[in-house]
């Protein structure tokens, strides 16, 4: 009889096996800086944080940053991405910016063309065309002082187990003449293997 | 004997209705679909108001759960794309090249895909070689379309990444002509005539182009980027269905012509069959896995049979022993029936099924001003089989004007 019940629980088991459903999965909130659970080899956000957060600590350390009389204006460019990863350079540019306003103390201001300009060109065009009144404020555009850029380039290979990626994120502050002031880089290199199901 | 027949009526029962679906609809994974995921995916379409050529697609993406999600997005991104709907389609190709990207060696998911019991189709699609690749190409030409040259390069170099082969077909690996003529392109446009040139040198040593395409030039301002026909199909062969397969859908156009104001602007063969990539990949080490289960089903099938089989002989014996005997080898049989029956062998055979055959990648330096093209496919022969007209303007000052046409 011990075998028949074991006959049983065990054809019981195997059909139980065979149709159970995987668990869906739940949405929870994560440490922006963590690295994701089921990450790639790509750019992720806790690469655009920490080099940001590189770079501002070296420009505000800058003598000609440090030792301003007057805070210095500073231009941020678009990141240009020469890798094999996508970028969202907005967010890069939006993190960066944001990261050396927390940190600055005030040492540096930023031009904000990409945020206002648009905006305030077409005001002063209506003013000027005397289709609305004249406010209070005349504009009165700043222009930058330095230009910080930034240019991510990459080494990427592949195999059939899965990939490795390296990546150098180059920033460069070059001021009103040309001149290269500073630069700093920031790199970083992962490895990862996928599941032999997509090998 | 009322136990054996118990046991043997459970086992059929078991054995019959082992898998048996519920009503509703399906999803690709052949797994019901919760009622309440349904509802809202719908309620999240009317409130995204996703026209109607892609709601089914954002639909299913929501409804169908993670081992689909992809698989949606890819079809429904692609025909937002046609639409015009750009934003949508890069939206929805975005969601995929997440999940594509994801490496999932330790995920329970795909360590449960690998189970003899469960089917390879209920693993998160991320589509084979072939697929992930040219999810990159088009994404990079949303890219290019937004003059983001520098993430275009990026999506055309990542193509050619996820060209990857098995070692049984070593030449094969990044060999998409269309991604390095488009890597081309957008290096000229993003100031980087040196990675151009490198990606055009690349190109002389591939071997599955269908014929050789006029490069882009460093002034060119206009891509015209034509597809035709429709994807390879995928099937399964094999005893059990583990073999993955596919089939040609063969379409006569064999060359694209761009034509504006009686002038012929630009030609040109085929640069990409997705047929060709799909068919070079080489062996894959999920087919060891796939010719495994399959192994196993055929030695739990032969087992029950040869088990049954010496049950029968038991039973044509008198005596206790005798009756013990039929008994232990009747439960085995049916033991082993049951593994063989619930070993599900079947290679996965989901599919970005909207691609299209082929890719052609024509481009050409227009002056600006208001414009009419006409796109004409021909045959073998030189005799137009289709042809669109359509107007588009090119911009003074515009680096580039993406002009997406399917024939």
């Amino acid at each position: 009889m011990k075998i028949s019940i074991i006959a049983g629980l065990g054809a019981s088991v195997l059909w139980l096996a065979g149709c159970a459903s995987a668990p869906q999965p739940r949405v929870k909130y994560v440490d922006a800086g963590a690295q994701g659970k089921f990450g790639g080899t790509g750019i992720e956000s806790q690469d655009i944080g920490a080099a940001a957060q590189k770079a501002a600590q070296s420009i505000i350390n800058l003598p000609e940053i440090a030792r301003a009389t007057t805070p210095p204006i500073v231009l941020i460019t678009p990141v240009v991405n020469r890798s094999a990863a996508p970028v969202d350079t907005d967010l890069y540019t939006t993190k960066l910016r944001g990261i050396l306003m927390s940190s600055g103390g005030g040492k540096v201001r930023f031009l904000a063309r990409d945020a206002g300009a648009a905006v305030s060109t077409a005001e002063q065009q209506m003013r000027d065309a005397g289709q609305v009144r004249a406010g209070g404020a005349k504009r009165d555009a700043h222009t930058y002082d330095y230009i910080l850029t930034a240019e991510v380039r990459g080494i990427s290979a592949a195999a059939r187990e899965g990939r490795s990626e390296y990546f150098l994120v180059a920033f460069k502050l070059i001021n009103v003449d040309d001149l290269l002031l500073w630069e700093d880089q920031y790199e970083v290199k992962k490895e990862g293997r996928d599941a032999v199901i997509y090998r | 004997m009322r136990t054996w027949q118990a046991i043997g009526t459970l086992a059929a029962i078991a054995l019959l209705t082992g898998c048996a679906t519920t009503r509703g609809p399906l999803s690709a994974s052949g797994r019901p679909i919760p009622p309440a995921a349904l509802v809202a995916a719908e309620t999240l379409a009317d409130e995204r108001q996703v026209p109607a050529p892609v709601r089914p697609y954002f639909v299913a993406m929501h409804a169908e759960g993670r081992e689909n999600q992809t698989l949606h997005a890819l079809r429904g991104g692609l025909v937002a794309l046609r639409l015009g709907e750009f934003a949508l389609a890069a939206e929805l190709l975005d969601v995929a090249a997440r999940d594509v990207e994801s490496l999932q060696e330790g995920a329970a998911q795909a360590r449960r895909a690998q189970s003899k019991f469960v089917r390879e189709q209920e693993k998160w699609f991320k589509g084979e070689t072939y697929e992930r690749s040219a999810l990159y190409v088009y994404r990079g030409l949303l890219y290019l379309r937004e003059h983001d040259f520098g993430n275009a390069a990026a999506c055309f170099k990542r193509a050619q990444l996820h060209d990857i082969t098995g070692e049984d077909a070593p030449g094969f690996a990044g060999d998409w002509y269309s991604a390095e003529l488009l890597l081309a392109l957008a290096s000229y446009r993003q100031g980087v005539p040196e990675d151009a040139v490198r990606a055009l040198e690349r190109t002389k040593s591939f071997t599955v182009k269908p014929g050789e395409v006029t490069p882009p030039q460093p002034g060119d301002n206009l891509l015209v980027f034509v597809e035709t026909g429709v994807a390879p199909v995928k099937y399964r062969a094999g005893q059990y269905g583990e073999q993955l397969r596919f089939r040609e859908m063969p379409t006569p156009i064999r060359t694209v012509e761009l034509w504006e104001a009686g002038q012929r602007r630009a030609a040109g063969p085929a640069a990409e069959s997705l047929f060709a990539q799909a068919t070079t990949r080489g062996t894959r080490q999920v087919d060891f896995i796939l010719a495994g289960k399959a192994q196993f089903k055929q030695g739990t099938e032969a087992g029950a049979l040869a088990l049954g089989m010496g049950a029968v002989i038991a039973s044509q014996h008198r005596g206790r022993e005798a009756n013990i005997a039929t008994g232990v080898l009747a439960g085995l049989a049916v033991i082993s029936a049951i593994a063989s029956s619930a070993t599900t062998p079947e290679a996965d055979i989901r599919a970005w099924e909207n691609l299209p055959n082929a890719l052609y990648v024509l481009t050409a330096s227009v002056p600006p001003g208001e414009r009419e093209w006409e796109v004409r496919g021909l045959d073998a022969r030189g005799g137009v089989v289709q042809s669109v007209k359509l107007k588009l303007p090119i911009e003074t000052g515009s680096p580039l004007r993406v002009l997406f046409v399917k024939l």
